[in-house]
């Protein structure tokens, strides 16, 4: 948690997190009113349609509010007030006074994102917490550090968006399912986890099929004798209590429930194929010949090898052998004192995997590799590459913890007894060794996590090479700004091409760019009313440029901003040829 | 760490000798990766390397010749030290068969396809950029159609022996009877790459054809054509067919559509080089919606590259619908 709120401030604000930002102090505004009129008295006026829809329509029917409203209420709470100073119009919803709040934050984004680091953190703990349940602790830690030092899933880590946080909720779900197995406490904590993972992203629907997939094969006995394996108190309690709150946290859908509730789920059975860079191709609608479905299909697989750190790889490649080699009822760790024989003779709703070997393996293959299946489906849309299976990584994370012990204790049984020091140390330097290139790669890729490749693609410049995505929705111009701040007078009539006018608002309120500058709006006219302005590079805008071209007279651009040599954002200015 | 183990009372199994090796792979590849990752950044020209680069380019560069990145993704880059070198219609080049120079600022042993077969001229290194200036067969462009857009006679005709001239509108001519198209000069995205070239639309019920009534002819019709606008292409999915005469020589050119990308068809014309004659380009399509049909093309001779004209980069302002 201390290394991403370390440097969340570097990391710029996306099209959707501007929305979230915005949404979120949206509903803050609903709590708000609700005390104003409990005070007064007549709290029924905040659960009117009007009311409800006036503050809660905001991103709807796009996504459920629990991370929302967790980023709205951090804000609320956190935050450095500034609120009656000259940004107070920039707010969504109206400043009446000033805050009183625990000022933990200077920059109101970091309180916005504060949760979001919160849920990473836990992540991290969970991680480690699961895998001590079959590791020692050397191992467990390197799995947690593994967890986190990912590229593409530290850049999701940091910000108020929800991919982060519905991974950290798939963990928590299966890791919950997993104890529910031998305890029936857990069952029920499931059923109440899902619920929330169904208010945080949607990703959630896809939950119950891994693990019905696991839990099927691990009672494979019963299909073998001929009987139904028993519906377990996990699953009963998953598919009462997610609904239920579903409905209950989402106050947008209390004012026609089953009509909003479809208009969300058909919003995301049917989403827009956004563009997205693969292997040189730009994707933005489900490919139509065979040969392009075979690349599309391997877009996770080929992402994950070439975003997530080799040696992580390598390492959850051990890790899965181990899991391969394991015989039924043997601990994971040959070395482990828990083991996943049988604990029972009869099978129980409750206890499910009490009287049968819980089939570590097949769980975390069902977790691992469900995420990246579904994105292999040709007609899926992959606009947001790894961020859309970051669920599989804590799992991938996991495995690289497995492969740990079986090669520390292979260095150790190649040294001599007689030196038994560094018996005791080689194991301990390997674990240190391994973590290294996931945290330098990690460092490395900061802020720009998205255009990140590992060293099979050869960093920045070989995922550009590769045709690989690079960014998305206009995050990477904040190193940008000090410079379009002082571009007076010009910057009144700024082109800011894919960055949201509410990105533009928080960089105001979070006092990263004077008030003054400006906004010349969207597309080639937005262009043409401008002085100066940005243009982010992917594939799709490409025709962005020709109107720059057009529009300046020129193809001289005054400013690249670059990593490691590969462009991500340009700067123009009218008449500079 | 507490990973514990046995005392190996007997000669490691196979297992474990697996294991071992497997261990010191992973070792040796952590290693490799952490060097690299701190390395690499390093690795990537400075801005003193660009602007060394960009003096050595300037130094040597005559009107004419073409300036390219190596690899291709550090373009913006390159025009950022050398764009008022690089105007539009350089840029957005249809190719590059007709520069006999190329100056090529590649890094990390990267190349242009333009050096293909070029002989190396200048080679110089600056920090971590490589300045090559390639020497090649080029070929001299007799008639630019974009330039000529105003030469232009459109018509259509249809299957039931219909037919119709179309008049200038502004960008677009009117067509009586069948309807309204675009047809003017436009930087095009076709295949997300900037490409100069004439834009129009085929019509739902009849063909179109653009005839240039006398084209000075070389020793070959080069003509590039493409679908432009990645939101038109991904909007609709039909195919526009097209077919070019020159003279009484018909060639039918690949089907353009969605996925056809930047297509070039090269037209043998050395039969009637030096001649005057007229080039006819038919289009049609079924399914014309959203279909934004770019062609670009150029009657070509062998010869030392395309004339340079006016101006320190040797292109004449093309006068553009914008400067207007």
């Amino acid at each position: 948690m201390i290394w991403l709120l370390s440097v969340e401030g570097r990391q710029g604000i996306g099209r959707d997190e501007a929305q979230y930002f915005r949404a979120g102090e949206r509903y803050w505004g609903w709590f708000s009113e609700l005390g104003d009129n409990l005070e007064h008295g007549h709290p029924g006026r905040s659960f009117t349609a009007a009311d409800i829809d006036r503050y809660w329509s905001d991103n709807a029917p796009d996504h459920p509010v629990v991370m929302k409203v967790l980023y709205g209420l951090s804000w609320r709470a956190f935050h450095t007030c500034h609120c009656l100073g000259a940004t107070r119009g920039l707010h969504p919803v109206p400043i009446r006074a000033r805050h009183t709040t625990l000022p933990l934050f200077a920059r109101e984004s970091t309180a916005f994102r504060f949760p979001a680091i919160l849920f990473a953190a836990l992540l991290v703990g969970m991680v480690y917490r699961f895998a001590r349940a079959w590791l020692p602790r050397g191992p467990s830690a390197v799995a947690a550090v593994l967890a986190l030092a990912q590229p593409h899933f530290f850049f999701h880590a940091q910000i108020s968006c929800f991919d982060a946080p519905i991974a950290t909720m798939a963990f928590a779900v299966g890791f919950a399912y997993w104890k529910s197995l031998r305890d029936p406490r857990w069952g029920i904590a499931t059923g109440l986890l899902f619920g929330i993972s169904l208010g945080v992203k949607h990703n959630a629907w896809l939950m119950p099929f891994f693990l019905v997939a696991h839990y099927l094969w691990m009672r494979r006995g019963d299909w073998r004798a001929r009987r139904l394996p028993r519906v377990p108190l996990a699953f009963v309690a998953m598919l009462v209590l997610g609904p239920a709150i579903f409905f209950a946290h989402w106050p947008w859908l209390w004012v026609s429930p089953m009509a909003r509730a479809r208009a969300y789920v058909l919003r995301h059975l049917d989403h827009e194929h956004y563009n997205f860079e693969y292997l040189g191709f730009n994707f933005n609608q489900p490919p139509t010949t065979t040969a392009m479905k075979w690349v599309r299909a391997t877009a996770p697989f080929v992402e994950t090898g070439l975003t997530v750190p080799v040696t992580t790889l390598a390492l959850a490649a051990v890790g899965a052998s181990v899991l391969a080699r394991r015989r039924r009822g043997a601990p994971v760790d040959p070395q482990s004192a828990v083991s996943e024989a049988a604990i029972a003779d009869r099978p129980s709703w409750l206890r499910p995997g009490a009287d049968v070997d819980r089939a570590p393996g097949a769980f975390v293959l069902f977790q691992t590799l469900g995420p990246l299946s579904v994105l292999a489906v040709p007609s899926t849309p992959i606009f947001g590459g790894v961020k859309h299976f970051l669920a599989a990584m804590p799992y991938l994370a996991l495995l690289a913890g497995l492969g740990l012990p079986t090669l520390g204790r292979a260095l150790r049984e190649a040294i001599p007894a007689a030196r038994a020091r560094l018996r005791l140390a080689m194991p301990i330097a390997l674990g240190v060794l391994v973590c290294l290139p996931a945290l330098v790669e990690t460092r490395r890729s900061h802020p720009d996590g998205l255009g990140h490749y590992n060293l099979l693609a050869g960093g920045f410049a070989g995922g550009a090479s590769l045709g690989m995505n690079r960014q998305f929705w206009g995050y990477s111009v904040l190193p940008m700004l000090p410079d379009l701040d002082r571009r007076v007078p010009e910057n009144r009539r700024l082109y800011w091409h894919d960055v949201l006018s509410d990105a533009i608002s928080m960089y105001k309120r979070d006092g990263r760019l004077s008030l003054e500058v400006g906004d010349t709006g969207f597309g080639e006219e937005g262009i043409k009313r401008s002085e100066i302005g940005i243009l982010f590079y992917e594939k799709h805008w490409a025709k962005y440029e020709a109107w720059f071209w057009e529009a300046y007279g020129t193809t001289k651009p005054v400013g690249v901003r670059a990593r490691e040599g590969v462009p991500m954002v340009t700067l123009y200015q009218r008449g500079v040829r | 760490m507490e990973i514990s183990a046995t005392e190996p009372a007997t000669p490691p199994s196979r297992a474990v000798r697996f294991s071992l090796v497997a261990a010191v792979l992973v070792a040796l590849l952590a290693v490799v990766e952490t060097t690299v990752a701190l390395v690499a950044p390093s690795r990537a020209p400075t801005d003193a390397d660009w602007a060394a680069a960009a003096a050595a380019v300037r130094a040597g560069f005559h009107p004419g010749d073409l300036i390219v990145a190596a690899p291709g993704w550090a373009d913006p880059i390159l025009r950022m030290h050398l764009g008022d070198l690089i105007p539009p219609e350089v840029a957005a080049r249809m190719d590059d068969d007709r520069f006999a120079r190329v100056w090529e600022v590649g890094q990390r042993g990267a190349h242009a396809p333009a050096a293909k077969g070029a002989t190396v001229a200048f080679d110089e290194r600056f920090g971590r950029l490589r300045v090559r200036l390639l020497e090649r067969a080029a070929e001299t462009v007799t008639y630019d159609f974009a330039a000529h857009r105003a030469e232009a006679r459109v018509s259509w005709h249809d299957a039931r022996g219909s037919a119709g001239g179309c008049a200038p509108a502004g960008e677009r001519v009117s067509c009586p009877g069948v309807g309204s198209i675009l047809f003017h000069p436009q930087i095009v995205e076709v295949d997300q790459k900037l490409r100069e070239a004439l834009l129009t639309e085929p019509l739902r019920t009849a063909t179109v054809a653009i005839e240039f009534p006398a084209v000075p002819l070389g020793r070959a019709l080069v003509i590039a054509t493409g679908l432009h606008d990645t939101w038109m292409r991904k909007a609709a999915r039909g195919t526009v067919e097209a077919r070019v005469t020159v003279g009484d020589q018909t060639t039918v050119l690949p089907v353009t559509s969605d996925d056809s990308g930047w297509t070039r068809t090269r037209i043998d014309t050395s039969a009637r080089a030096g001649q005057l004659a007229p080039v006819r380009l038919e289009i049609s399509s079924a399914n014309p919606y959203d279909r934004f049909f770019a062609f670009a093309a150029e009657a070509r001779r062998r010869g030392a590259g395309r004339s340079p004209r006016a101006g320190s980069t040797g292109w004449s302002p093309r006068r553009w619908p914008w400067e207007r």
